[in-house]
């Protein structure tokens, strides 16, 4: 076993463990705690995948997390209404609803990234951005679906077999769609296409010059990064049972971003660790003060400077090049 | 020379920058296993030509031809596909993936895996293989599993070279593979070339004319973008108006 593995698999192994321990120490509020952590680091994790593999710097992720968000709510509020969409009378089937998610935000992900690919460098981190501030003032707009307030969402969707009312037993579902997702992801950049999504960030001239054409890879990894996220929206929803525009604000795009650094660009791995590092951070220290983000930008920097790969690379040490 | 035919043909090819005319009426033809020397004093336009050939840059006005099919207009990142490889003046490489990655990339762009996610691409042997097997043509087999950015400036060119062979192009478009080496690389250099000639069309810029005339079956001199002789080794060594262009008087 390599060091890296080693930390991967200490890392999911003390994420399994996370409920029994809660309800040995008595702390309820854990297991609440670590969904979170979890569910941001599939949106994160899915970033990664373009931010720090394909370089394709999207400030507008949120975007796909409100979209994944908006899916589970709308579809909850026609079904309490108990009338249809579109002439579908609904389903609240997790089964059905999730991968709805994640093809509509694969969808949005389409337009998004055919449209913002034409542009490179900062240009593109403003066109995403752009993108997703229109899409959350859409979503302000809307205002059958609750407007600026948002929407409730009365109960969690159903899966068969599973009560995840239990917040236990939902935690423990998306901790392994998390494992699943991360595997597909590493399974990705280490396959043909990956190593050409690498070349893009590596070198774009030679890439182009051995005959991959850029917009085709690089807009299907950010259609399969932007379903990503938007089941990570669908299971936000499904946890906090409420969705608003928020979700697709342009400051959750950068709590993304700010967990990839933190964790480690360009690793899948690191951002589970940054999302936890970043909403830890956030948790322990808004009790105390709620300028907190005064320590976060000091510990970023830190990270930084110290750490090429953020935290994830400095606990596997030594050279690595993925 | 047995290979009559012209593979790679320029015809009336011109590019201009502003009042800068980078290429003005050129017309050259390199055949099927010809190694065919672009020289010519700096600034005569020759990486200008070369990135023509390749697609980077658009002329304004002429044809190029690749076995008598224009393909002038095709995309760069189709270049490769329709039989042309280049290799850069500057190193172009992937600087965090190991040597034998490198050339791994330019196998599989012409294998229908390119686009697979699913298959792990550094445990691929049909990748794998073809790509040590370059390596050991630049004899580089030794470095196979070095980041690039520990090479060494010459085994970065050895690289360059190994992975516009990968390609399995017929024409190679060699944009002076001996940039910046010493003596010694140089003719490590030379004798790999040698050790190629037959098998491709290569059209090659070099600035060191003892390696043009040691390994150049014809020789293309540029100058002010223009071309004004094109002969043998022999003949461009005695023609008066080359000499004073470039050459010298000694």
């Amino acid at each position: 076993m390599t060091r890296k593995s080693i930390v991967v698999a200490l890392i999911f192994a003390l994420l399994f463990l996370v409920p029994p321990i809660g309800n040995a120490t008595g702390e309820t509020f854990l297991v609440s705690m670590v969904t979170r952590f979890v569910i941001y680091a599939l949106a994160a994790v899915s970033l990664d995948l373009v931010l720090g593999y394909g370089a394709m710097v999207s400030f507008g992720h949120a975007a796909f997390f409100g979209v994944g968000g908006y899916v589970v709510a709308i579809l909850g509020f026609h079904m309490d209404m108990g009338d249809t969409l579109f002439g579908w009378a609904g389903t609240s089937s997790a089964l059905i609803i999730w991968p709805l998610a994640m093809v509509v935000a694969g969808l949005v992900g389409l337009v998004m990234g055919a449209l913002s690919l034409r542009t490179t460098g900062v240009q593109f981190i403003m066109i995403t951005l752009a993108f997703a501030q229109m899409l959350y003032f859409v979503l302000v707009g809307l205002v059958q679906y609750g407007g600026d307030d948002g929407l409730s969402i009365t109960s969690r969707n159903i899966i068969p077999g599973l009560n995840i009312d239990n917040d236990a037993t939902f935690y423990y579902l998306c901790l392994v769609l998390l494992l699943v997702w991360v595997a597909l992801c590493r399974r990705l950049v280490n396959s043909p296409f990956g190593m050409v999504l690498r070349g893009f960030k590596q070198n774009e001239r030679r890439n182009v010059n051995l005959g991959y054409a850029p917009t085709r890879y690089k807009l299907t990894a950010f259609v399969i990064s932007a379903a990503g996220t938007g089941l990570a929206g669908a299971l936000w929803a499904n946890y906090a049972l409420y969705a608003s525009p928020d979700m697709a604000s342009w400051l959750k795009s950068g709590e993304f971003m700010a967990m990839i650094v933190l964790g480690g660009m360009g690793t899948i791995f690191g951002p589970i660790l940054g999302s936890a590092v970043y909403l830890g951070l956030e948790q322990v220290l808004t009790a105390w003060t709620e300028n907190w983000m005064l320590f976060l930008g000091p510990v970023l920097v830190l990270v930084v400077l110290f750490s090429r790969r953020g935290i994830f690379g400095w606990l596997i040490g030594g050279r690595n090049n993925d | 020379m047995t290979d009559k035919k012209p593979k790679l043909e320029l015809r009336n090819l011109r590019k201009s920058f502003g009042a800068l005319a980078a290429t003005d009426d050129v017309n050259l033809t390199v055949y099927g296993d010809e190694i065919h020397a672009l020289i010519g004093p700096n600034g005569a336009g020759k990486t200008t030509l070369i990135s023509q050939i390749s697609g980077e840059i658009m002329p304004d006005s002429g044809q190029i031809l690749l076995d008598g099919k224009d393909i002038t207009r095709v995309p760069p990142y189709q270049r490769a596909a329709v039989g042309l490889a280049r290799s850069f003046q500057i190193s172009q490489l992937y600087k965090d993936f190991t040597a034998e990655d490198n050339v791994a990339m330019a196998v599989q762009a012409h294998t229908a895996s390119r686009f697979n996610m699913w298959r792990n691409a550094r445990r691929d042997a049909s990748l794998r293989e073809p790509a040590r097997q370059a390596l050991a043509k630049v004899g580089l087999e030794h470095r196979a599993n070095d980041l690039v950015s520990s090479l060494a400036h010459g085994e970065k060119r050895q690289l360059e070279l190994a992975i516009a062979l990968s390609l399995n192009a017929p024409v190679l478009l060699l944009d002076e593979p001996m940039a910046g080496l010493g003596a010694e690389e140089s003719m490590l250099m030379k004798d790999i070339l040698a050790g190629l000639k037959g098998q491709y069309a290569m059209l090659l810029v070099e600035h060191d004319m003892d390696i043009v005339f040691a390994l150049a079956d014809r020789v293309t001199v540029l100058v002010y973008g223009h071309p004004i002789f094109t002969g043998t080794p022999e003949e461009v060594r005695e023609h008066p108006e080359v000499r004073e262009a470039y050459l010298g008087n000694e």
